[in-house]
């Protein structure tokens, strides 16, 4: 049995191009970026470059100062906890509020977490059952100790993208930096840093194609903040540790290609996806979940009255197709997805949820497949449950 | 048991997916003779117990005799001990009532607490879940749940069955029944703090060995003594040692009380009749207990009360019947100690600090207290629980055996792994009886109706298969090991499935005996009273939700 991977949102397999982009920085060109030889002037000529692609892609600039705007580093993961501790602890002189969303990626919640141990105070603002942020909120819990606004780009699990540029508008105004977490709309939709008013701005490699190992944070010329990595002083002393530069290589690929194919690639998975959406609400007690039109061009999620989602995707597996879902019950602290609490899902709902996240390499034939299985799977799941 | 680790990440064996994905005896049947619904669709289920005073070093000294006390606030007889190798960490959990070691994946009946302060503040308090967590879970500050006993049995008259020895003429005479009432409770407790028995043939007699300026306690007593014994102490002062003696000359009496609570200052303790006596009673036990071997010191700063004993048993003995007052005690070990050339013995203080606390204590001892300041307290008590912040967690590397128990009745675990969560599954149960050759009650048919994730389907799958054709004697005998080795395994945090199923089928047994008006075991009464009300606390728990 063909296995189809439907699950891009988690990660995405790498292109075979950015793979032999990679290749040569294994055994052949490995010098260190720090070095003054050959090796090392090699190494960091490429790198300039990869980061003058990546650049291109959002519209950062090479400001007068002459340090670049983009900072490589491991991982989204990184580059959030590098926003909030770095611009925390760079700016508490001015203040210590920072304003997040409910439905943040866990990186974001978590750092947030601890910068509250710290002294520091986090807002959070709700978001309506679309899963999206009122700017108006935004603008009404800006304060005077406000020192960060960080809100999600698109949303990792229902695919909602939220007004940035208006969100950023109101930030610039007042005068407070404002980080938006993009991994998911990074390489998939049109992002200009300048136009949506974005101080900071994270993304990652392996949700577009690239290898695992690689992230950046956009951070705009004249920003306050404070490394986590203190050591070699590369990236310009914000993030010390000697450059993965394979990874890097390949990540610029991915964002080269990703470039070159978005708009075409943006309408056919627009078109699956919405194909799929008919297909999935064709199904008795099925729903939607995040904004029916304003999200990923990749993202499904929905939900099934009376269906557990753990022994959805297990029984989906068994038919050879790969999801994901924000049940209790395999999440390993077996606690409902806090994403679809805040859109105003009860428990028992969030239960039953199930999300696609398409990609480069899925087929019309995969998803009429999925829309094939999957009613014989819910019926089957709901012949055994005592609710129907 | 080591080789269900590798599975503990979540993925599941072949047979697992192999039952869920064709499971056996799904749907409903019509005119079912019994049906049993278990399980909560909104959250946890907190229907294991667990004793939380376990210790990795003493819980194998428990034998199937002993019994502990269950989160459902019952004393229960331990009915297996199960060892198995370990190494690897272990978690040290601290807080006032003492400490405990457990492995890191121990459940332990707790509250994790959100963020903030606030939901200390009484009005929150209400708004809290507790739930099963793995001890690695838990954190300093998150509250674990102490129950509080609850079993009760009043007891009107002992009875002092101990003949009397052939070479005793002269000790006097007393009854052979006597009502157990305050007068005598107190008594005991003096005894607990300050007696002693003397055994030796013809010099057989109980001695108490207060402070020359406890004359309340010395004339108290006498007083007691002679109401319900009709025996005339003692009383010989010792200056010099600034000790009064007052002595109970009977043999029976003293060979009585050497029975019941043991003799030697370090082997005390306190029998199970009277720890079961209803609360209001326990009272008379405690002052005297406290008068003689507490202080309650109002005056220092941070008014306090305190009680020194050399007897473990007694000091964890007291801490439940304290516990049952609504008094939350702190435990500390004093370590053996020479001071002055004096040697002290091991020691067990306990204290009582916490506002409310020293106010029911005063109100035993009938000491006026009005404290005029209002702490805040992090610590507090429901009529279930004594809810108490972790204060330390401690982790070490430990080779060698484990110890868990079952317990009797309560269906409760003190185990490695039962994780109660909110995986939310919701397990229906239906059987259709009929009788054998041997006109014995047969599981003729059984099915299911499940709404969960892969182990709870399965499980459901298993048991319906390991009941089918049972008596329905044998069927109330399953185990969950047994339906977890019929899987080859389940994740750890999987486990409490199995014991959805067990539920789900004890239900479903108690629901055709109701049905039928046959005769239902105490146990079987005990474990349905046990599922209604845990499911009842969830269910009021989760109203916003529903």
């Amino acid at each position: 049995m063909k296995k189809i991977y439907l699950d891009y949102a988690a990660t995405t397999p790498v292109d075979k191009r950015a793979v032999k982009a990679m290749l040569p920085y294994f055994a052949e060109k490995f010098g260190n970026t720090m070095s003054l030889h050959f090796f090392g002037q090699e190494s960091k000529l490429a790198l300039e470059q990869s980061r003058e692609t990546i650049a291109g892609l959002i519209k950062a600039k090479r400001p007068a100062s002459g340090y670049p705007e983009i900072v490589f580093t491991s991982s989204a993961t990184e580059s959030n906890n590098l926003v909030l501790k770095g611009i925390a602890f760079a700016n508490k002189n001015k203040g210590n509020n920072i304003i997040i969303s409910s439905i943040e990626h866990p990186c974001i919640i978590e750092s947030a977490k601890w910068l509250e141990k710290q002294g520091f105070e986090v807002t959070k603002i709700k978001v309506d059952k679309y899963g999206m942020v009122n700017p108006k909120d935004i603008e009404k819990a800006i304060k005077k100790e406000t020192i960060l606004v960080s809100i999600i780009h698109a949303s990792n699990e229902i695919g909602t993208i939220q007004s940035i540029e208006e969100i950023g508008k109101i930030c610039r105004q007042k005068g407070v930096y404002f980080h938006t977490d993009a991994s998911q709309s990074f390489g998939k939709i049109p992002i200009d840093v300048n136009k949506m008013n974005v101080d900071l701005l994270t993304a990652s490699s392996h949700k577009i194609y690239g290898p695992k190992g690689a992230g950046l944070l956009y951070i705009r010329d004249g920003v306050k903040i404070e490394p986590l990595l203190h050591g070699g002083g590369q990236e310009n002393g914000l993030r010390a540790s000697t450059m993965n530069l394979a990874a890097i290589i390949g990540f610029a690929k991915a964002v080269e290609i990703c470039k070159k194919e978005m708009k075409t690639e943006n309408v056919r998975l627009t078109n699956l996806r919405d194909k799929l959406i008919k297909g999935l609400l064709k199904i008795e007690g099925c729903k939607l979940n995040g904004h029916p039109k304003k999200r990923l061009s990749n993202n499904v999620n929905v939900w099934f009255s009376f269906v557990e989602g753990e022994s959805l995707v297990m029984q989906l597996d068994l038919h050879g197709i790969s999801c994901s879902t924000g049940s209790a019950c395999s999440s390993i602290k077996l606690e409902p997805s806090p994403v679809l609490l805040a859109i105003g899902l009860k428990p028992q709902e969030a239960h039953g949820s199930l999300r696609v996240s398409l990609g480069r390499f899925t087929t019309e034939k995969e998803i009429n497949k999925l829309i094939k299985v999957l009613p014989g799977i819910v019926k089957k799941i709901r012949e055994i449950s005592p609710f129907k | 048991m080591a080789k269900n680790n590798n599975i503990c990440g979540g993925l599941y064996t072949k047979k697992v997916l192999k039952t869920f994905q064709n499971p056996h005896n799904y749907g409903k049947i019509k005119n079912a003779d019994g049906i049993g619904k278990v399980g909560n669709i909104v959250c946890l289920l907190p229907d294991q117990n667990i004793h939380i005073n376990s210790n990795v070093k003493e819980i194998n000294n428990i034998s199937n005799k002993d019994r502990v006390l269950s989160h459902n606030g019952e004393y229960n007889f331990v009915e297996s001990g199960v060892k198995r190798n370990y190494e690897g960490e272990v978690i040290t959990l601290k807080n006032k009532l003492g400490s405990v070691s457990l492995t890191p994946d121990h459940l332990i009946f707790a509250i994790k607490l959100p963020e903030g302060d606030k939901f200390l503040r009484t009005k929150n308090r209400k708004g809290l879940v507790p739930a099963w967590y793995h001890a690695s879970q838990l954190k300093k500050g998150d509250i674990i749940l102490y129950p509080i006993l609850k079993q009760e049995q009043d007891l009107k008259y002992i009875e002092i069955n101990i003949p009397k020895p052939k070479w005793d003429f002269k000790s006097f005479n007393i009854p052979d029944k006597v009502s157990l009432h305050s007068d005598l409770l107190r008594l005991f407790g003096y005894f607990l703090s300050e007696g002693n028995v003397q055994d030796k043939p013809c010099r057989t007699f109980i001695t108490f060995t207060l402070n020359i300026k406890e004359k309340d306690i010395v004339n108290d007593i006498k007083e007691i003594s002679k109401k319900i014994f009709n025996i005339k102490a003692i009383v010989r002062e010792r200056p010099e040692t600034k000790t009064v003696v007052v002595s109970l000359y009977s043999a029976k009496l003293a060979r009585f009380f050497k029975q019941i609570f043991g003799n030697g200052a370090k082997d005390k303790k306190i029998p199970n009749f009277i720890m079961s006596l209803p609360s209001e009673k326990q009272k008379s036990l405690i002052y005297g207990l406290w008068k003689g071997d507490g202080c309650v010191n109002l005056n220092r700063d941070g008014a306090r009360a305190g009680f020194v004993t050399i007897s473990q048993s007694i000091a964890q003995q007291l801490k439940v019947l304290l516990l049952r007052q609504k008094i939350a005690p702190s435990i500390y070990i004093e370590k053996q100690k020479i001071v002055k050339g004096v040697n002290h013995q091991k020691s067990y203080r306990i204290h009582v600090g916490q506002r409310e606390s020293l106010i029911n204590l005063c109100s035993i001892m009938g000491i006026k207290y009005s404290p005029k300041s209002y702490p805040s307290e992090k610590a507090w008590f429901d009529d279930d629980y004594l809810y108490i912040p972790i204060t330390n967690i401690k982790e070490k590397k430990y080779k060698g055996l484990v110890y868990n128990l079952e317990v009797k009745d309560s269906h409760s675990f003190v185990s490695e792994a039962f994780c109660v969560h909110n995986c939310g599954d919701v397990m229906w149960l239906y059987i259709k009886i009929a009788e054998n050759k041997k006109k014995e009650e047969v599981i003729k048919d059984i099915k299911f109706e499940t709404f969960g994730c892969v182990a709870a389907i399965s499980t459901s799958s298993v048991i319906t298969d390991l009941a089918k054709g049972k008596t329905i004697k044998d069927a109330l005998e399953i185990k969950k090991d047994e339906i977890i080795k019929s899987l080859g395994g389940l994740p750890y945090i999987k486990y409490h499935c199995s014991v959805l199923a067990i539920d789900a089928l004890n239900e479903a047994i108690y629901d055709y005996f109701l049905k039928n008006k046959k005769e239902i075991s105490a146990g079987l009464q005990k474990k349905h009273d046990a599922i209604k009300k845990s499911k009842e606390i969830i269910e009021k728990r989760y109203e916003k939700w529903a």
